[in-house]
């Protein structure tokens, strides 16, 4: 058999296609670093620091203590501000999860003119025209009702805003939900409410969970609305206190602020690891198809 | 007892689609009902409207002796199986069974020990508790129909029950449905687009076309005298040969031949009337030989069926007709053959509206069944 003489240059392109090849894997790995490096720096400062006898802005092997934690305990407003922190957060995420399962079921399952302008008109008010616009409105509207300075006041505010994206979350999630769930019971004689009881509010668990979860984690997260409706110190969460955390001499107190934010941060990250490990943040709720 | 008589029932959509159409029907007690159809053809909203999932827009509507027309769902006294079986994710397979009993307000212990038994009777006994999610799709459809069943309803509602199952299960599932049916002896409605399904089980079929019915039968009436063009197209493993033809002198002219008319046409056409000769190809003889009684063609095609061969034949003037003939009769391809027409089996058809020419049934012809076993 002769070998049809193939040119050696299809060999030498193949080379340089290889070499291309590890070229741009190389580059991609080095981009992937910096742009991972960049992320993990701060995380590792806030892994660091809170036991750094001296913690400065950078990251840097600490002398080890648990004083930064002593400190944080002896703060007049640092542990309370974590309760308060809770407090807001269950509350609008009760307020928040009820409404908004109601409200989305509803609006899934009865058929009403103009409903998904509705739901993209109130979408588009509460996420992007509010925040700081709405704040002198949303200020004068909880100084006339009286609230300042009361949590009910914070949380009506803050589930006021979290309620459309989570009716419009919880309304996709619904209309997932085959209505044959709800049909069979109902020809099995079940009321409206054994219906919601029985059937639709265990299918729609993982929705409830998810919404239930980010609903709290806005509000942990949350500095501006508390920060404006919240005179008392002994009142405001710890997003808030945060910013209080300075020495005599007008710095930063970074000892204080290091262990604290890490306080800060566990339980959200606590609950981030307990629903993508129940969830997985899968938008079904064991629902085969 | 759970007789169903339903009259003048309409039901129109908000979006201006007529599902079902001034629709008269009774179903006897204890009656396997098939409603057959096309998808879009009104079979389930008649299905859901007698489970009172939809409300009908005029017309009345009785289960059992008793005016349901206006009531819910829950006091209809009915059981419906859901195409996709609608079991409960998120409660075990025992759970499921008694979720109905749980709503009649059956005390606890007695509704598990009688969804347990109800499950075992459908041999779901090892999977009692197990969730939906860890059973396979016979297994599902089993549980749903012990839901149904330890309900102990005046009527059962299926709808495509068997749709969702591999073809070899849905076999396998569909004789176990009839014999379940046979012991519970329940009145059902079942609602399938399969034809096969419908002629299996059914004690009676109604084809819907367009949210009316187009013929009520039994599956034996359905099958061998469709009762028009749409249900004789319909009904059938092998499409029925629908041969354009024109009455000549007290005959058939189809494809270039003579085919002799029906006895059942008989003085209900005239010459030069424009028919359709109906003929299945399983009442359809092939003569080997170009001379004598039947449609005259070669053979183009053959079709191995497993115990017989399909034969199409194309005729003259572009028309082709099938014929099945037993294994080892079939002729080669290529062969001049006659396709003749069982005659006490050939229909014929107008052309002008589709409907059955001779009103009457046929007389069952012993001869012409034992000359042709049917299917």
């Amino acid at each position: 058999m002769t070998a049809p003489a193939l040119p050696r240059s299809s060999t030498d392109g193949e080379g340089m296609f290889l070499v291309r090849a590890v070229l741009a894997r190389i580059g991609f790995y080095v981009f992937a670093v910096v742009v991972g490096a960049f992320f993990a720096l701060p995380l590792a400062w806030l892994v660091l620091a809170p036991f750094d006898k001296n913690p400065t802005l950078s990251v840097q092997v600490p002398s080890p203590t648990l004083g930064n934690f002593r400190d944080v305990f002896r703060d007049p407003y640092a542990w309370p501000s974590l309760r308060n922190s809770i407090v807001l957060a269950l509350g609008t995420m009760a307020i928040v999860v009820l409404l908004a399962a109601f409200a989305s079921y509803a609006l899934s399952r009865v058929r009403i003119p103009g409903r998904n302008v509705l739901l993209y008109v109130l979408l588009l008010f509460s996420s992007i025209v509010t925040g700081s616009a709405a704040m002198v409105p949303l200020f004068l509207l909880v100084f006339d009702l009286g609230l300042i300075n009361s949590y009910v006041g914070v949380v009506l505010v803050l589930a006021g805003g979290l309620l459309p994206a989570a009716i419009f979350i919880l309304k996709d999630f619904m209309d997932g939900l085959p209505r044959s769930y709800e049909e069979s019971a109902r020809v099995f004689g079940a009321s409206s409410f054994q219906v919601l009881r029985d059937v639709v509010a265990p299918v729609a668990r993982p929705g409830f969970a998810v919404i239930a979860v980010w609903a709290i984690v806005n509000v942990w997260g949350n500095f501006l609305i508390p920060f404006i409706l919240l005179r008392d110190p002994s009142r405001q969460p710890a997003a808030v206190v945060v910013y209080n955390f300075y020495t005599e001499g007008g710095q930063a107190n970074l000892r204080l602020l290091s262990a604290f934010s890490l306080l800060y941060s566990i339980p959200v990250v606590v609950m981030y690891l307990f629903v993508n490990r129940r969830y997985g943040f899968r938008f079904h709720g064991g629902i085969k198809r | 007892m759970g007789n169903v008589r339903i009259r003048s029932l309409t039901k129109v959509f908000p979006n201006g689609v007529r599902a079902i159409d001034e629709l008269d029907l009774d179903i006897a007690d204890g009656e396997f009902f098939a409603l057959l159809g096309p998808s879009g053809c009104g079979k389930t909203t008649l299905l859901r409207t007698l489970a009172g999932l939809e409300a009908p827009t005029s017309g009345t509507l009785e289960i059992g002796g008793r005016d349901v027309t206006r009531l819910p769902p829950g006091p209809r006294d009915v059981a419906m199986v859901f195409q996709d079986y609608a079991l409960y994710p998120h409660m075990t397979v025992v759970d499921n069974i008694a979720y109905p009993l749980k709503i009649k307000k059956v005390a606890k212990g007695e509704r598990r020990s009688k969804a347990g038994e109800v499950g075992t009777n459908l041999g779901l006994e090892s999977m009692l508790t197990r969730r939906p999610a860890q059973l396979s799709g016979g297994q599902q459809q089993r549980v749903a129909l012990a839901r149904a069943i330890a309900y102990r309803p005046q009527l059962f509602l299926l709808d495509e029950p068997l749709s969702n199952l591999d073809a070899r299960l849905r076999l396998e599932a569909r004789t176990f449905l009839k014999r379940l049916q046979n012991e519970v002896q329940t009145t059902t409605v079942y609602v399938t687009h399969d034809q096969a399904e419908a002629l299996a089980l059914a004690d009676r079929i109604a084809v819907m076309e367009g949210g009316r019915i187009r013929q009520l039968g039994t599956p034996g009436e359905v099958f061998k005298r469709p009762a028009n063009l749409f249900v004789a197209g319909f009904i059938g493993s092998l499409q029925m040969n629908l041969l354009p033809a024109t009455v000549t002198g007290g005959a058939l002219r189809v494809g270039g031949s003579a085919v002799p008319l029906p006895p059942t046409a008989a003085g209900h056409v005239r010459d030069g009337d424009e028919v359709i000769l109906g003929a299945r190809p399983e009442f359809a003889v092939v003569e080997r030989g170009p001379d004598g009684d039947g449609i005259a063609g070669t053979v183009a095609i053959l079709e191995n069926l497993g115990t017989e061969f399909l034969v199409t034949v194309e005729a003259e003037d572009g028309v082709t007709v099938q014929a099945t003939v037993g294994e080892g009769e079939e002729p080669a391809e290529g062969e001049e053959v006659r396709v003749r027409p069982i005659e006490h089996r050939a229909l014929v058809y107008r052309a002008s509206d589709g409907e059955l020419v001779g009103s009457e049934r046929t007389v069952e012809d012993d001869a012409a069944v034992a000359e042709r076993a049917p299917v």
